[in-house]
């Protein structure tokens, strides 16, 4: 048994936009790229990778906006390896000099149901096989245990998970106001617009962005594998 | 998606044949003044294109070829552009970079065919000494002041220069730069080359006025995946997506636009996918009434009722989406403060909801329908628009067309302005009567005790404590006022609003007591007048449920309530009083 599904649920979520990075805006739903950030928060090895395969939103889609003080600049790779090499450097930033205000349209109150499958990579050794990952992955999500918090789109927005199984008890939407039920896609699916499925490491020197379209109908969003057509990029 | 809708309605524009969407290369662009040259380059006149008086001194908009983004460096517009890149006239004391500016706008005018009569005309114009021929006209100190943008006409044509055919020829099928990275466009999904620096959206409130960005990646700290310098690489959007986007945005944010309306700082645009009356009048649901036209959007609700009531809500509409876009400045950005989508016949109903849960009693002089900013100023400080809590007109907005209960914001400072001012005037009223009851219509969505809590008028069998409280205040600050002939400076209502309304028990048995006072002053004026209100009295503590008759504590919501009683009963005892002789009104 190789496919597992999450529950996960936080009071914040932030799935950035790739175009409105700097003054975020949330995409309405979890990606793909984030669904495989949770799993691999619980268990990741070079040998496996995940494959996310489903999304149910169980929450209405609830929007918050805030203003956060950030700052403007990274601190410089150049300054950090010539502290190493002396031994003592100066590395703060001032935050007077640097900050920037930044506002986020942030997504309220999340709870969705996740869906990922366990492949090996090519990265296996002999003694790597899918059931020895598959346990450890049950045992470890079980228990609540994670090599870090699990969080949705941005670190500060935590959240917690645990492990559901195919037949646990369906949350209601139905009870939802018509506006919400509509937004889920219950009555009639709709188009989510192009949406980030993950980033291209194949140029470790150039990432470059994914993209899919999704179509989300009775809460449900089915993601397409990485390798086939419907994800360009 | 917010992105994709854009150019979607970009699309539908272009589509139409006359509508004022610049085409691919040209920009709608105001010009003030334009130098009128004959055939050999010499200076005819210096034409004003400007109308109005004062600071509301408007040019004529032209659709010119797309501008160049002005950085700090040197980049020249074709055929229009300042003062100083066009004559090279030094405006704030740089001689060396204006000859550079100059040089690039005559420079740029190699673009264009040489042999065309236009060009050798401006260039004629250009080497023959402009500014001496210029300086006779009486608009010239104003130019030298100003830097305003310029351009060129030919005296026997009545269009500028780059509106003649040929140009606008050239133009059209100029070939595009070949150093574009390709890329995956995040809007369309096909692969084409990607834009490196969006163009600037003007016409957000707030933001510099030579514009801000969306799309945006202005510091280091922005920048992801390695993608230093390389700005629109961080989110690859095409060209024509761009274009399409930007263009469309400006449009809808432009001066004369009717798809705007400002929401507190947040500017609020809106469109749908095809022509329906919620886009034509959807700003005047919610924006103020111009000055001279008081009944604009009474006119626009009372429509939409009608258009509600009379079924004309089609299958159409129910298919047609709508998109709300509210972008608030931070400087050289823009961010978006909220994003809303859904079908026309949804956010109908939601308006219509919204306009119907506001309906409260209200003196005959005032408007029936609210506008959103009118209520937002009634729950600031003063009533100034700058006080109005940040977000919160964005968020009521969104509440209003999702459906959603208001704010918890608005209902906490609107009972807090009702106890520094001590007063709840029709808008306050409105206000919280809607905050209350699409709260319970929301907690219990289908009881259908519950649809309507708050009634538009006093309603005698309401028991709900609070609200039995605020009409007793009413009817003992009546007994006072009539008592003493409203010759008061100060009655109750100012020395205990706020107790009554939030500590009832510390405040009302010395009410009690004080209107038994006030009700036998009343009786030695009018005993008719004494039995009636003691009749009142008596029906509304008659009412009340429970052992203690006055709570200790009134949460806010009950304070909404109690403010909801006190106005409604003096909405009761000012209406039926016709004449300052007549008792005012039985108590049922």
């Amino acid at each position: 048994m190789t496919t597992f599904h999450l529950e996960v649920a936080a009071d914040f979520a932030c799935f950035t936009r790739p175009e409105m990075k700097v003054e975020r805006v949330s995409y309405d739903i979890i990606t793909p790229s984030a669904v495989r950030a949770v799993f691999e928060s619980i268990l990741w090895k070079p040998a496996i990778r995940w494959q996310p395969e489903r999304i149910e939103v169980l929450a209405p889609i609830r929007w918050s906006s805030i203003r956060r003080n950030e700052i403007a600049n990274k601190i410089s790779v150049a300054s950090v390896q010539s502290a190493m090499n002396k031994g003592s450097g100066l590395l703060g930033a001032y935050i007077e000099d640097e900050r920037q205000q930044r506002a986020g349209l942030l997504l309220r109150d999340v709870r969705y149901r996740l869906t990922a499958r366990l492949e090996m990579t090519n990265r296996a050794g002999p003694d790597d096989n899918l059931q020895k990952f598959s346990e450890m992955f049950r045992r470890r999500a079980d228990k609540g245990q994670c090599i870090n918090q699990p969080y949705l789109g941005c670190r500060e927005f935590a959240c917690a998970f645990r492990l559901a199984t195919e037949d646990a008890h369906p949350i209601d939407r139905t009870a939802l106001p018509d506006y919400d039920q509509r937004q889920l896609g219950f009555g009639g699916g709709r188009p989510l617009g192009w949406m980030l499925y993950d980033m291209n490491y194949q140029h470790p020197d150039s990432p470059c962005p994914r993209f899919f379209n999704p179509w989300i109908e009775n809460g449900v969003v089915t993601i397409p594998d990485a390798n086939s057509t419907e994800v360009r990029g | 998606m917010i992105l994709q809708a854009l150019v979607e309605y970009y699309e539908r524009k272009a589509a139409d044949p006359d509508t004022a969407l610049a085409p691919p290369g040209f920009e709608a662009k105001d010009i003030p003044f334009i130098i009128v040259i004959n055939d050999n380059g010499q200076y005819r006149q210096l034409n004003d294109t400007r109308c109005g008086e004062g600071k509301k001194k408007r040019a004529q908009t032209f659709l010119v070829p797309q501008g160049v983004k002005k950085t700090s460096g040197v980049a020249a517009n074709l055929l229009w552009d300042t003062a100083e890149y066009v004559l090279g006239v030094d405006t704030r004391g740089k001689p060396d970079r204006v000859a550079e500016q100059h040089a690039a706008f005559l420079e740029r005018l190699n673009e264009l065919p040489a042999g065309d009569p236009a060009i050798s005309a401006i260039r004629a114009f250009l080497g023959n000494d402009p500014i001496a021929a210029l300086q006779s006209s009486p608009l010239w100190p104003e130019i030298l002041e100003s830097n305003p943008l310029l351009s060129f006409q030919l005296s026997g044509d009545n269009a500028p220069i780059f509106m003649r055919p040929a140009i606008v020829q050239t133009l059209r099928h100029t070939a595009p730069e070949d150093d574009a990275v390709l890329g995956l466009c995040l809007v369309s999904g096909d692969t084409g080359p990607i834009e490196r620096l969006h163009a600037a959206i003007k016409g957000v409130w707030g933001a510099q006025t030579s514009g801000a960005n969306i799309v945006s990646f202005n510091q280091r700290a922005f920048e992801s995946y390695g993608k230093e310098q390389k700005q629109g690489e961080n989110a690859p959007v095409g060209k024509q997506a761009a274009f399409a986007y930007t263009t469309a945005l400006n449009h809808l944010l432009g001066k004369d636009s009717n798809q705007r309306v400002q929401v507190g700082d947040a500017s609020c645009v809106f469109w749908a996918e095809k022509p329906c009356l919620l886009e034509d009048d959807f700003a005047a649901y919610f924006k103020e009434s111009p000055k001279d036209d008081p009944d604009y959007n009474v006119r626009a609700v009372k429509n939409l009722y009608q258009s509600i009531q009379q079924g004309h809500a089609t299958v159409s509409d129910q298919n047609t989406r709508f998109y709300v876009l509210g972008l608030a400045p931070n400087a050289a950005r823009i961010a978006i403060r909220f994003w809303l989508h859904g079908s026309v016949a949804e956010f109908s109903a939601h308006i219509v909801q919204h306009f119907d849960d506001l309906t409260i009693d209200h003196a005959p002089y005032e408007k029936p329908y609210l506008p959103l900013f009118r209520l937002l100023t009634s729950i600031a400080a003063q009533g100034k628009a700058d006080n109005i809590p940040p977000n919160l007109g964005g968020d009521t907005l969104r509440s209003i067309l999702s459906g959603l209960p208001y704010p918890a914001t608005l209902l906490q400072a609107a009972v807090r302005r009702i106890r520094a001012e001590q007063n709840v005037p029709y808008a306050r009223a409105a206000l919280i009567k809607a905050c209350i009851n699409r709260k319970t219509r929301f907690d219990h969505p289908h009881d259908p005790a519950y649809q309507e809590e708050l009634k538009v008028s006093l309603d005698l069998e309401n028991k709900h404590i609070g609200y039995r409280l605020g009409r007793l205040f009413a009817a003992l600050e009546k007994i006072q006022e009539d008592a003493h002939d409203r010759s008061l400076n100060a009655s109750i209502r100012d020395r205990f609003y706020g107790a009554a309304s939030s500590t009832p028990v510390t405040v009302f048995p010395n009410l009690m007591k004080l209107s038994g006072h006030h009700l036998d002053k009343l009786g030695k004026l009018n005993e008719g007048r004494r039995v009636n209100m003691d009749k009142w009295l008596t029906k509304i503590i008659g009412g009340m449920d429970g052992e203690q008759a006055f709570p200790s504590q009134l949460c806010i919501e009950d304070q909404g309530r109690f403010a909801i009683g006190y106005y409604h009963q003096r909405q009761a005892f000012y209406s039926k009083s016709t004449s300052t002789e007549s008792t005012t009104g039985e108590p049922a």
